[in-house]
């Protein structure tokens, strides 16, 4: 059973599931305590010590249902052992096909398998070695050998002999091909998996299609929830060692002045604000979508956000994000519906005058102003005192921009004129670049 | 009092049986976690939506085990003098002004000051033993003679901090007091760990736990445990309150009705005598299994409809 054990876990680690070494023995133990003789109880007392999260649970139950499915007792039609005919010098495997010898046969199946590790196959194109692989291990050659012989030596041998151990070898092939498709199909799925993640993650924004949007929402989540565990709580950090004097005596007045209870110096963490702008004009078009997901993401996780949008004129969109699902939402704020934006020209320094208008005053030392835009302005003035401003008051203020750095500052991108101002700019075409600005906030925040 | 325990927990249908008896119905997924922490030693994850039993669990097996429940309830800011021990300072001073005389006679004669500190320490620590400690939950779970069920309850509320120094507890079941020494676990205490999922629990965390997760239950199971919680509920009512409720369950609400909610309710109706799931009668009671203004607004249209079909099945 441990065996067994080993090779399910197997196929979960590779379904995405982390089990470590101590789960491993806390499930070898749970098996041992209650059995596996009912399948249900296995199947809850191995989710109870392997799958430890929501996310883990469907995974798990799919790849146990799989993994332990009954397999249906294939062809019961009448097969007998080839009656009276005791054939001596024949080969293990030729023996047991003679003798139908299915257990056996599906034992030898399962070493064999584990001996060629099928476990790690992981393309189709690979089947066909594993089932020949496979064969081998179980001695198809011996099993050839007799059959050829037994051909060649036509009056020695009965021709029902050299039957049965024919139609056995093909019976044989097919099993083992059902099983290193059961086998691919176990350890092979969630591979596509990741490869698929690393390849979104590497893919210019702009050239993803409609159908991987969901993905990628996992994706960004998952890198806007770390960004969230860090930070969503005030966070004290008490130096030990330096007395608070002011504090101690005020503290410790109700003691007759006795000092009983020290109090320390500490500093306190405060949670940090954020703001963030977006531009959804045309130019920004193929990436405005993923933009825009950042920052419904950002909005959703963060507890202190103000969101942005502008194009022509600037609107704050927080309501929007809070009130509908992501399809919905996105839809609304690429399009402006009902939020009083003008889908015209770009104009930075209009957009800046706005939230000048509805933010500068909030802004503190503990924001962090995030821009996520080409800035091409469309030659407009780009109201770089306004941005001034912002980068005097904020703590930071970071710039993404969707083009690579060699575009920034031909035509009318400002960019040039913008970054003096901005503590990061950083080129934020794909999902990596995103990944590294998230590390930057979470690098500089401590 | 260990072989008692053992023959409550000696199978999963035992368990099942047992904690009926206290008014707990439980899945066989919960029992046979159950079982496995009892017999792995391992504390349980509960997860779940409130409102499930996730803390109902934990108060059913104190009793089902007749073993005292003692309670932590984590929030923002918890740190280890209130989860673990703290010094009664107060009494500590009480003390020194009480005995001020006393402390007089014994310096009496110490002529200088490394003297008299000797002098006082011949009488041991006294100010800083376990009189003066207050233990509190955790170490209060750990005193415990014959055991005890400890529940942590909301863990994800607690900050990281606090969550790494509940490891060290939760893996060997010792604390460290630094003017005590060590405290050890006369025997095992059975720990409950319960989320609401506001956030990710942290990978060793999980690691030392067996997760359980509690979905609300099928309706079959929901009817049991009004069943048992409810007396005085006719089958009829029993049957269409459940349905209802799966239906309500399944519209986009902001804070769907729970277990508990689904019992409150059963008991408003219960109390006001109705035998059958009236529409005017739900309209009125609404507000008994929906918190939000919205919500209610939602059901309040539909009521008729739902209190209708409730009877013919999902």
């Amino acid at each position: 059973m441990e065996a067994v054990l080993q090779d399910f876990i197997t196929c979960l680690r590779n379904a995405g599931i982390r089990v470590s070494v101590s789960e491993t023995l806390d499930a070898a133990a749970s098996v041992k305590a209650l059995g596996y003789s009912d399948r249900q109880v296995l199947k809850d007392s191995l989710s109870a010590s392997l799958a430890k999260s929501h996310r883990e649970k469907p995974i798990f139950d799919d790849c146990f249902d799989r993994f332990f499915s009954a397999e249906p007792a294939k062809d019961s039609d009448n097969l007998s052992p080839a009656d009276g005919v005791s054939a001596p010098d024949v080969s293990t495997l030729s023996a047991m096909i003679l003798s139908v010898d299915r257990a056996g046969l599906s034992v030898s199946m399962r070493l064999a398998a584990r001996r060629v590790d099928i476990s790690t196959i992981s393309f189709f194109t690979q089947k066909s070695m594993y089932i020949q692989r496979i064969l081998n291990e179980m001695g198809q050659e011996g099993l050839i050998r007799d059959i050829t012989r037994m051909s060649e030596q036509k009056g020695v041998w009965s021709e029902k002999l050299l039957g049965s151990l024919q139609a056995g070898r093909e019976r044989l092939f097919e099993e083992v091909r059902d099983f290193v498709e059961k086998q691919y199909r176990l350890s092979a799925d969630s591979i596509p998996e990741q490869i698929m993640e690393r390849y979104l993650k590497r893919v210019h924004l702009s050239n993803l299609e409609q159908r991987d949007f969901e993905r990628m929402r996992r994706i960004i989540q998952k890198m806007v929830q770390r960004l969230k565990d860090r930070y969503s709580r005030r966070r004290k950090r008490l130096s030990r060692g330096a007395l608070d004097l002011k504090a101690t005596l005020r503290r410790n007045l109700a003691y007759q002045g006795l000092i009983f209870d020290p109090s320390w110096k500490g500093k306190r963490l405060d949670r940090p604000e954020f703001l963030v702008l977006c531009d959804v004009s045309r130019s920004v078009q193929a990436f405005s979508r993923f933009m825009l997901l950042f920052l419904y993401s950002l909005h959703e996780e963060l507890a202190r956000i103000r969101s942005f949008i502008f194009c022509t004129n600037l609107v704050e969109v927080g309501h929007v994000i809070e009130e509908w699902g992501v399809e919905d939402a996105l839809a609304r704020l690429k399009n402006g519906v009902g939020l009083g934006l003008t889908l015209g020209r770009t104009d930075y320094g209009q957009s800046f005058e706005d939230f000048k208008e509805k933010a500068l005053e909030r802004i503190t030392n503990k924001t962090t102003v995030i821009i996520l835009g080409d800035a091409r302005n469309n030659y407009g003035d780009p109201r770089t005192d306004v941005l001034k401003r912002v980068h005097e008051l904020s703590k930071r203020v970071l710039w993404l921009n969707p083009e690579p750095p060699a575009y920034w500052g031909t035509g009318d991108s400002e960019m040039r004129r913008y970054s003096p101002y901005c503590l990061l700019v950083q080129q934020c075409s794909t999902v990596t670049h995103m990944e590294r600005v998230i590390d930057f906030l979470l690098r500089t925040q401590r | 009092m260990k072989k008692t325990m053992l023959q409550k927990f000696d199978s999963i249908g035992r368990i099942q049986n047992g904690f009926k008896g206290t008014g707990y119905i439980c899945s066989q997924q919960i029992a046979t976690t159950l079982y496995l922490a009892f017999h792995l030693d391992k504390p349980i994850l509960v997860e779940g939506p409130a409102g499930v039993g996730k803390t109902e669990l934990a108060k059913a097996s104190a009793a089902y085990l007749g073993l005292p429940l003692i309670r932590l309830q984590c929030y923002e800011g918890l740190d280890e003098s209130k989860a673990l021990y703290e010094w009664k300072y107060g009494k500590q001073l009480l003390y020194t002004q009480i005995l001020k005389d006393r402390l007089n006679d014994i310096l009496q004669g110490a002529g200088t000051l490394s003297e008299s500190v000797s002098k006082l320490r011949q009488h041991d620590d006294i100010f800083f033993s376990s009189d003066f400690l207050e233990p509190r939950p955790l170490l209060k779970a750990l005193q415990q003679e014959q055991g005890a069920v400890l529940l942590v309850d909301e863990v994800d509320k607690s900050d990281p901090e606090f969550e790494a120094f509940l490891l060290e507890v939760l893996s060997d079941f010792q604390v460290s007091v630094p003017e005590l020494g060590t405290i050890t676990a006369t025997s095992k205490p059975f720990v409950f760990l319960t989320s609401n999922a506001t956030r990710e629990m942290s990978e060793p965390l999980k690691r030392r736990c067996l997760h359980l997760s509690i979905p609300f239950p099928e309706p079959k199971m929901e009817r049991e445990i009004l069943r048992s919680r409810v007396p005085g509920l006719s089958e009829t009512l029993l049957a269409k309150l459940v349905a209802f409720i799966n239906k309500v369950r399944k519209l986009d609400l902001k804070k769907v009705p729970s277990v508990s909610e689904t019992i409150d309710w059963a008991r408003v109706l219960v109390l006001l005598h109705s035998s059958d799931l009236e529409p005017e009668l739900v309209k009125d009671t609404l507000n008994v299994f929906l918190k939000f203004e919205e919500d209610i607004e939602i059901i309040r249209e539909r009521i008729f409809e739902f209190a209708q079909n409730a009877g013919k099945g999902p």
